[in-house]
């Protein structure tokens, strides 16, 4: 190999791995982050703090309640006080208050209907507490005629809805693109700051050596990362891995170098490191959010969606949780693969060319 | 022993206002951006899912089974998708669609002769985000589908009203989560290379040398930049208001309070980190990470707080955007006073506090070694 090269890479791979606190934020923080939010997060709507509000003896209320505090969806909030004021002041999700003389005599009256009120601040949450509770009341009253039409659901790739299977595949990329952007941005920025970068353009050396010799360094480290993110997601997570791994590493080894592409890009338009970091976020904040690991691509508006088509992280994710998940690596993984590296390809240019040699 | 002194802290400040205003794109930050990010996430973020791409195998083919397709299509939460001749699994497998329905022979007779109809519904469980809407919609299918087939509607128990937002506007609850985390993160970033820089350039030595105190020190440096990010805040109120129609009413002044307790926090932290590591590089990388992905998904942004396992609820009680989104939450979408918000302004307070002190403390090591 090239002994320029290698130089190099023996310089960024000493000046990155030589501060402990670095070796921390590159091999440790990573994992315990994809653990901490493998862990904690859920978009399963829990814990609704529940206040059903009834005559004491209403017997279809007390089933109901027996049916909520057994399904493990809902904890019991106070019985009593203002509705509003209960929601108000936070301490009850949803007040079921049972129709006039209670929702058992009610029924034998044949009219009445109970009323709940849901704390609709979060729509989503609200939405699935205003289900639960329909869903309550029906099995509470027991004399819910046979359906008409019933369907069977089967969920593929993730039978339980497990949130970490589908989020840690997601999540992965959103760790491993902040990383290599960071550190790929920041430490060109330094050596504009300090100077270096200038005497190193100065140097007898190809331009296209010094490129590769400061970007490679910050590849490969993006790519030590993968495998241990990766056994991290299957080990702990149970997430499946049931495509062929030489497609989750085509994957991650476009995606690295998309990332470290564009983090060299973000540090030619920038004077000093401060300027580095703002266009790090600059770039990130809205990749993260347009990722599909926070919200559905589908559901962009149209003028957004290109937005979406021209964000590396968002194919990293789709083609992650098309290998690791769906196990499947057909037309779709091909042609999204292909659009990463040509993203990676153009970006990539793109900052060969900033990084000329005119330093005014 | 020194005790504070006003003049000195101010004399700090104006030199870190100084280097803000000769540095626009800085400002720039500050101040317009994150209205910017709020306003174009709160168009762009939309979890009422619809037109979902659906296959529909409809081998009975009789007007019954029909009805149901027709029910899943006028629904408007699901779009027919897909080339006939590709078959429906491999659709799935491709992720060319997010479900798909098989309607076996049989269907029709079966609602004829009064016993459940049954349908197959599979669910592309890869993205779950979708799985779980679609699996939440099967039962409004069912019943629309009941209905047109003949048979009488259910009997209505239930009667919901959403207090807070009647409509479930899902809007509302992403502008306000975009503001928190918008303002969170920037913050942190804001600070978090202002003392590492000092140390690098060595101007820190000089500042050494003045009588300046780490109290004095820490709060002329967080002065300048709340001034900056309230600006940016009152420009995203007014963008909520106008353009989100983002209802406001609870009181301003207690949100005013709500937001310097909550910047003093942020900026505090970025501070810390920053005498911590004494280098633009290490503190821009541990802002990063500390900031911006769990002001994202462990702040109650979208994943629900009160849907974590019992230690990790309380792990986040640590940061201060969790406590800052239920006041915003609170104040902004339900008009709560500070009686109700007592808890999370008390715990914003005492964050606050801590961050600043410990900055000033580790600062304090520093200046007497």
């Amino acid at each position: 190999m090239n002994a320029t090269l290698v130089g190099f890479v023996r310089k960024e791979f000493r000046q990155a791995l030589r501060d402990r606190r670095m070796r921390v934020v590159i091999f440790v923080i990573p994992v315990v982050q994809m653990t901490l939010f493998g862990l904690a997060l859920s978009n399963e709507v829990k814990n609704v703090r529940l206040s059903v509000q009834a005559p004491p003896a209403d017997r279809l209320m007390d089933d109901l309640r027996k049916g909520a505090w057994g399904s493990g969806w809902f904890r019991p909030a106070p019985d009593q006080g203002d509705p509003v004021r209960l929601l108000e002041t936070g301490r009850a999700d949803a007040v079921l208050i049972a129709p006039g003389g209670g929702a058992s005599r009610a029924r034998e009256r044949g009219d009445g209907r109970a009323q709940l009120v849901v704390d609709g601040t979060n729509a989503l949450r609200a939405r699935a507490i205003d289900g639960y509770v329909h869903a309550l009341l029906r099995r509470a009253s027991d004399e819910t005629p046979p359906p008409v039409v019933a369907f069977d659901v089967r969920t593929l790739y993730n039978p339980t809805l497990a949130t970490a299977v589908y989020l840690v595949p997601g999540v992965m990329g959103l760790i491993l693109g902040l990383i290599t952007i960071l550190l790929t941005s920041m430490s060109l920025a330094r050596e504009r700051e300090m100077g270096t970068l200038e005497t190193l353009l100065a140097a007898p050396v190809p331009r296209w050596e010094i490129f590769l010799g400061k970007t490679l360094p910050f590849v490969l480290l993006g790519l030590a990362d993968v495998p241990l993110l990766v056994g991290f997601a299957h080990l702990v997570f149970g997430v499946p891995v049931r495509g062929p791994l030489w497609a989750l590493a085509l994957n991650a080894g476009a995606f690295v170098v998309t990332m470290v592409a564009t983090g060299t890009l973000i540090s030619t338009f920038a004077k000093n490191q401060q300027q580095a970091m703002m266009g790090g976020f600059l770039f990130l904040f809205p990749a993260i959010l347009l990722s599909g690991v926070m919200a559905p691509v589908e559901n962009f508006p149209l003028w957004a969606k290109p937005l979406a088509w021209l964000n590396p992280i968002q194919y990293f994710v789709s083609l992650n949780r098309q290998v690791m998940l769906r196990g499947a690596v057909g037309p779709l993984f091909w042609s999204e693969w292909a659009v990463l590296c040509a993203l990676g390809v153009v970006i990539a240019l793109w900052a060969a060319a900033r990084l000329n040699p005119d330093l005014r | 022993m020194r005790r504070f002194s006003g003049p000195r802290a101010l004399s700090v400040a104006r030199k870190e206002i100084r280097h803000v205003r000769r540095d626009p794109f800085t400002l720039a930050m500050a101040v317009g951006v994150p209205v910017l990010l709020v306003v174009f996430f709160g168009y762009v973020l939309d979890f009422d899912v619809r037109d979902i791409r659906l296959r529909i195998v409809d081998r009975d083919n009789t007007p019954a089974s029909r009805a149901l397709a027709e029910t899943f299509t006028a629904s408007g939460y699901f779009k027919p998708h897909g080339p006939p001749a590709v078959s429906a699994l491999r659709l799935l497998a491709e992720g060319r669609v997010k479900a798909a329905v098989f309607i076996e022979p049989g269907f029709a007779e079966d609602i004829a002769r009064g016993i459940p109809a049954r349908a197959q519904v599979v669910i592309d469980g890869a993205d779950n985000q979708t799985a779980g809407v679609i699996a939440g919609y099967l039962d409004g299918v069912a019943t629309v589908a009941a209905r047109r087939l003949g048979a009488d509607p259910p009997a209505d128990l239930l009667r919901t009203r959403f207090l807070f937002n009647n409509e479930l506007n899902s809007r509302w609850f992403v502008v306000t989560g975009l503001f928190v985390v918008v303002m969170g993160v920037l913050s942190i970033l804001m600070t978090a290379l202002t003392v590492a820089r000092e140390w690098e350039t060595g101007s820190m030595e000089l500042l050494l040398s003045t009588p300046v105190r780490p109290l004095e020190m820490i709060l002329g440096k967080l002065a300048p930049y709340l001034g900056l990010c309230l600006a940016s805040t009152g420009l995203i109120y007014a963008a909520a208001r106008l353009l989100f129609h983002v209802p406001f009413r609870g009181s301003l002044w207690f949100f005013l309070a709500a937001n310097v307790l909550f910047l003093c926090c942020t900026l505090a932290q970025g501070l810390l980190i920053s005498v911590l590591t004494r280098q633009q590089q290490l503190a821009m990388q541990f802002s990063n990470l500390t900031g911006l992905l769990p002001a994202l998904l462990l702040s109650g942004f979208i994943f629900p707080v009160e849907s974590m396992p019992a230690f990790f609820r309380i792990l986040t009680w640590a940061l201060p955007a969790r406590h800052f989104m239920e006041l915003c939450r609170g104040i902004i979408l339900k008009g709560a006073g500070p009686l109700e918000l007592a808890r999370p302004a008390l715990w914003l307070a005492g964050l606050a506090a801590a961050l600043i002190g410990w900055a000033s403390v580790k600062f304090k090591r520093d200046l007497e070694p």
